[in-house]
């Protein structure tokens, strides 16, 4: 892994196109700007992690019993 | 190959059906699983099921999002929606996996839906743009 040392408002440059910065340290807590294109994701890990542990906990065996919701009154749309 | 398109579980033809989908990417946690089967039963709308292809016992339960909360507003990033050669929402079925729970609701992932190209069957878990505004433990309503 590479470890860089920055100070607030200094910023590193990955792949010439997406710049992390960082904005401001409160204690522990250290604000990130991030200015990336927009077919770039950017999430935070833990985000990655929660539906990844939210998949393993929905695979279930087939023909499990469903539960039955109320019927509801408004039809879907799209998006 | 043309497929046939595929259509909202809930209002699918009133008869068992069956789509294979392809998620080259697999699903996060499941990245080896890329064939799966999905299938629509009216008897149990509005969920859905999908198989993994090749191993029948083991599946999701699926929901369509919009049924449970009719003013999702998806965000999908524009590299996913490159990726599935989606060229207009109405290309895209979406479907939010459920989590059945032994002592409390079911609950749906509203973070990450599956994003499936409804004319060349190829989905993907899309992590929306939006994802800090929904819950992966969305609950349902039960009856």
């Amino acid at each position: 892994m590479l470890i860089l040392s920055r100070k607030v408002g200094e910023s590193i440059v990955i792949d010439g196109r997406i710049v992390v910065k960082v904005m401001r340290v409160e204690g522990e807590v250290i604000k990130l700007g991030i200015e990336a294109p927009a077919e770039v994701p950017v999430h935070r890990q833990e985000v990655y992690e929660e539906i990844q542990r939210s998949n393993q906990a929905a695979l279930t065996k087939q023909n499990a019993p469903l539960p039955k919701l109320p019927k509801l009154a408004m039809k879907p749309k799209q998006p | 190959m043309k497929c046939a398109e595929l259509t909202e579980p809930e209002i699918t033809a009133r008869t068992p059906h069956k789509n294979i989908v392809r998620i080259p990417t697999g699903l996060l946690g499941f990245e080896q699983i890329k064939d799966y089967v999905l299938t629509t039963n009216p008897d149990e709308e509005p969920f859905a099921w999908l198989h993994v292809e090749d191993n029948t016992a083991l599946a999701f339960v699926v929901i369509d999002p919009f049924v449970v909360l009719p003013d999702y507003k998806p965000d999908i990033p524009k590299v996913d929606v490159e990726f599935l050669q989606l060229k207009e929402a109405k290309d895209a079925l979406l479907l939010g996996i459920v989590t059945i729970n032994d002592h409390q609701p079911p609950t749906v992932n509203l973070k990450g839906p599956i994003v499936i190209n409804r004319h060349t069957h190829t989905g993907k878990q899309v992590i929306i743009a939006n994802a800090a505004n929904y819950s992966v433990k969305h609950p349902l309503p039960v009856a």
